[in-house]
């Protein structure tokens, strides 16, 4: 099976390799396109942290290692779920699962390996480790393999909790396709415009809406704080893995569910568009 | 063709059955009234449709059955049923020995499916690679991939353009390097769904032929759905058709026109404007000098008809053909909107 998996993600980045390739003008002006979203992305709270030297409870460093963690945690997803299951709500709200329904292979795994595309966005995670390593060095921070770990698991764990959260939105598309065609793609802006704030200053109960209810805190905010030693508790390194794993079970729970009320009812909407490259 | 891979499946036999199959979907009804909107959104009222009703038929191997009905009769639902798609409310559904909901896995990798309005081919890529896509996914044995790219390129013309963006593929092209992918992991089955739909007449002939070729080795068996029943009656030895749900026709195309009326045409070329008038024989139309009747099958002597015809013009040419089969198809349809009961859909 692992052996099925990687044959195919060697397959899809071949295929995602040939697209970005296709002609050189498109080649040039998709990553020059790319590289302004990624700084644009960032800009901000970039420039208020250094206008304030920091925003504390963190410093100014702590702060750029955050919005380095976050543009990783975002490729991370960007990487391996891009045209499907993190704009899952499109798939089945347009009718284009039966499309991996006539696939002779379990529909996680075409979902799991479909959208990769590891030349997409590759202009967001040059950046994010650039600033990572940046701040690390200028931090004096150590990387000892169980930090190294920790970091993995949390990074592992971010990325997760935002594939779930758009998936468990876009698995809404089983039940009303029409309404919630587009809801996955607006679950993960939602995310991904909060991920690069520290949410230390907001009060407790926005704090904890921002970890559970729109898990956008979970994204670098919190790993991070863990990571940084700005929360010494143990329990905070394992929070965000944990609760990355909470979500996939939810999301996995409504996939089953979505599904026997796809074999149900099916999909009487079909449209080609934003289906495969 | 190489059957090794497919241990368990008799040469021969049943490979398609349906037995008792109901599926059921709920519609909303709204109320259009504005003072209606609360209710809209709190008690929708529903209606249940019946999509299919008690619909048995099996198909044998190397068997080309047409698929039928007007619109909204069930061939979609059926379809996708026989795909896997979707689950009957009740009865059962059976494609190669297996079901094809809970065996799906398995059970796609036997069959191939061509949709006249879907394509399985990568937008912004070259068929080439579709085809490339299509072998690592389907797991597709290198000697069988290589072996049926030929064929594809051959017989069906895809070599022109293996190297051709699907994008930039003419609506002819796409669907023969479709039916050229679906054939690359030779399926036991090939279902095809409206294959035909929007191309020209040329390309509509190049795809009968090439289904006709497919099907005369005897191992694949077509199941295919069209409006066109010309088409369809060139294609394939037997056609069922599907009603408001219900199977309403088993049979081969000779028995069909037997059944519901063999319509034949008789044109006449005379020198008189004005038809001749001539019982048993229905007139569709004057163009000038040639007049043209609609001959009831069977009962009208044509011998006659000339005769009584000569008694009141003379008769420059003769021309007798049967109705095309969309005439009779027609015909079967109207019979069944008049006699449809009231609240079907």
């Amino acid at each position: 099976m692992a052996a099925r998996i990687l044959r195919l993600w060697a397959l899809y980045a071949t295929l995602d390799g040939m697209w970005i390739a296709r002609d050189f003008r498109s080649f040039i002006f998709y990553y020059l396109a790319d590289a302004v979203t990624a700084v644009a992305s960032v800009a901000g709270v970039l420039l208020l942290a250094q206008r304030f030297d920091g925003i504390p409870p963190w410093t100014r460093d702590q702060v750029v290692f955050l919005l380095g963690f976050g543009m990783v945690a975002r490729f991370v997803p960007d990487m391996l779920g891009n045209y499907n299951v993190l704009h899952i709500s499109r798939r089945i709200g347009r009718g284009q699962l039966d499309h991996i329904l006539v696939q002779p292979q379990p529909v996680w795994m075409a979902l799991l390996t479909e959208g990769f595309a590891p030349f997409w966005g590759l202009l967001s995670l040059a950046p994010g480790v650039g600033l990572m390593v940046w701040a690390g060095q200028r931090m004096g921070l150590e990387a000892t393999p169980p930090w190294l770990l920790a970091f993995a698991l949390n990074l592992a764990g971010a990325s997760a909790a935002l594939t779930a959260y758009a998936a468990l939105w876009g698995f809404a598309a089983f039940f009303q396709p029409r309404a919630a065609e587009e809801i996955s793609g607006s679950a993960v802006d939602l995310m991904t415009d909060l991920k690069g704030f520290p949410l230390d200053a907001l009060g407790p109960g926005l704090r904890t809406a921002l970890v559970t209810v729109i898990p956008a805190g979970l994204m670098a905010w919190y790993p991070c704080r863990a990571l940084l030693g700005l929360d010494h508790g143990i329990a905070a390194l394992w929070a965000t893995p944990a609760a990355a794993a909470a979500l996939c079970c939810a999301a996995c729970l409504t996939f089953r569910m979505g599904m026997k009320r796809y074999a149900q009812v099916g999909s009487s909407r079909y449209t080609s568009f934003g289906h495969r490259r | 063709m190489h059957r090794s891979d497919r241990a368990g499946t008799p040469a021969s036999g049943t490979v398609v059955e349906c037995r008792a199959v109901c599926k059921a979907f709920r519609q909303r009804q709204p109320s259009e009234r504005p003072r209606d909107l609360l209710r809209n959104l709190l008690h929708p009222r529903f209606r249940t449709i019946e999509a299919l009703r008690d619909v048995s038929f099996t198909v044998n191997r190397g068997e080309v059955v047409a698929y039928a009905g007007p619109n909204g009769a069930g061939k979609s639902t059926t379809i996708k049923l026989l795909l896997g798609m979707l689950a009957p409310t009740s009865g059962s559904v059976r494609v190669l020995g297996m079901d094809p909901v809970d065996d799906r896995t398995r059970y796609v990798g036997r069959i191939g499916v061509v949709f006249g309005q879907r394509t399985e081919l990568w937008w912004d890529h070259p068929v080439a690679a579709s085809y490339e896509w299509k072998r690592v996914v389907w797991d597709i044995p290198r000697e069988r991939f290589d072996r049926m790219c030929g064929v594809a390129r051959e017989l069906l013309g895809v070599g022109e353009s293996w190297n051709t963006l699907a994008r930039e593929l003419s609506l002819g092209q796409r669907m023969r390097a479709d039916l050229g992918m679906a054939m690359l992991h030779e399926p036991e089955i090939l279902f095809l769904d409206e294959p035909t739909l929007g191309l020209d007449v040329l390309a509509k002939r190049s795809m009968t032929r090439l289904v006709r070729q497919l099907s005369a080795t005897g191992s694949v068996t077509v199941m295919v759905t069209s409006h066109d029943m010309n088409e369809l009656e060139q294609l394939a030895g037997r056609v069922i058709f599907i009603e408001s749900g219900n199977l309403a026709y088993d049979g081969d195309f000779a028995s069909l026109r037997r059944e519901f009326g063999d319509l034949r045409r008789l044109v006449l070329e005379t020198d008189s404007a004005t038809p001749p008038s001539l019982p048993g024989a229905e007139l569709v139309g004057s163009h000038g000098l040639r007049h043209e009747y609609r001959l009831a099958g069977g009962g009208a002597d044509v011998a006659s008809l000339l005769s009584l015809a000569g008694e009141q013009c003379r008769v420059l040419d003769v021309e007798t053909h049967r109705a095309p089969i969309d005439e009779v198809i027609a015909g079967i349809y109207e019979h069944w909107g008049r006699t449809r009961p009231a609240g079907t859909p």
